[in-house]
């Protein structure tokens, strides 16, 4: 089971400028989403993007500045859910800016999806479930011939 | 979150949100079990129990059989796949994101 998910890109531009594009409201609303954000820390923002119904999320990213370390590296929490303040996504994105050869490296680190990680306990069980299945059907056979099941 | 428990409109993370839904399933994870039997785990009333095994089936984690007297309790593979949602969700929105970024930034002159 993933428990996040990382991207790394180069681009032939200083950290300053690639900074820029992470930290102010409109460069941010030309790549990602509209948005308020501010950078200060403990600033809340919004992201406004589709609701996706299926997903259970109502298109509002609730975020709050956690780290601003200029050109060096930004994070905050990003929560969402399906309305009504109710919250089912809490997870943190964590950007890294990284001066290297005449450009800057780039990583993003998008995780602590907190009930996802909590859940990995289940994990091995997905691996086991053919057996699983297996087991239980022969189980209801059993049971249907009429031996008992303790 | 225990007000809203009758509530069906619990999805995927509300229903394993709550630490007597994880340990039913935690149980059900190494044999199936009957509504009784489980119940046995619990410090709570049978029909709380009931409450959380009808929210595990409603929300896709169990599948309930009745199998003479006894309903028996069985982990599903749905709302496990459900959990993965978001995460999908989000590899795929951020690749899409960063592909934007790539692109303004790229036909962006170099500062001197």
């Amino acid at each position: 089971m993933t428990k996040s998910i990382q991207h790394t890109l180069f681009f032939p531009h200083t950290p300053e400028v690639v900074w820029e594009y992470l930290t102010t409201a409109e460069l941010l609303a030309q790549w990602l989403m509209p948005n308020d954000f501010q950078p200060i820390v403990g600033c809340d923002f919004q992201f406004r993007s589709k609701p996706k119904e299926e997903l259970g999320f109502d298109g509002i990213s609730y975020c709050k500045v956690l780290e601003i370390v200029p050109p060096k590296r930004l994070s905050y929490s990003w929560k969402a859910g399906p309305g009504n303040g109710q919250i089912t996504l809490d997870s943190i994105v964590v950007w890294t800016l990284t001066a290297k050869d005449n450009g800057t490296e780039l990583s993003l680190v998008h995780s602590g999806f907190k009930e996802i990680e909590n859940f990995a306990i289940y994990q091995g069980m997905s691996a086991g479930w053919p057996i699983h299945v297996k087991k239980i059907g022969e189980l209801i056979n059993a049971a249907k011939h009429g031996s008992t099941i303790a | 979150m225990p007000q809203n428990m009758a509530q069906p409109s619990l999805d995927e993370f509300q229903a394993i949100a709550d630490p007597s839904r994880r340990q039913i399933l935690r149980l059900l994870s190494k044999e199936r079990l009957t509504i009784n039997s489980l119940a046995e785990n619990f410090d709570m009333s049978r029909p709380a129990v009931s409450k959380h095994i009808k929210i595990l089936e409603y929300t896709g984690f169990i599948s309930i059989e009745d199998i003479g007297r006894e309903r028996y309790c069985t982990l599903k593979q749905d709302g496990f796949n459900k959990l993965q949602d978001w995460i999908g969700f989000f590899d795929t929105f951020w690749k899409d994101k960063l592909k934007k970024l790539e692109s303004l930034l790229n036909n962006k002159t170099t500062k001197k």
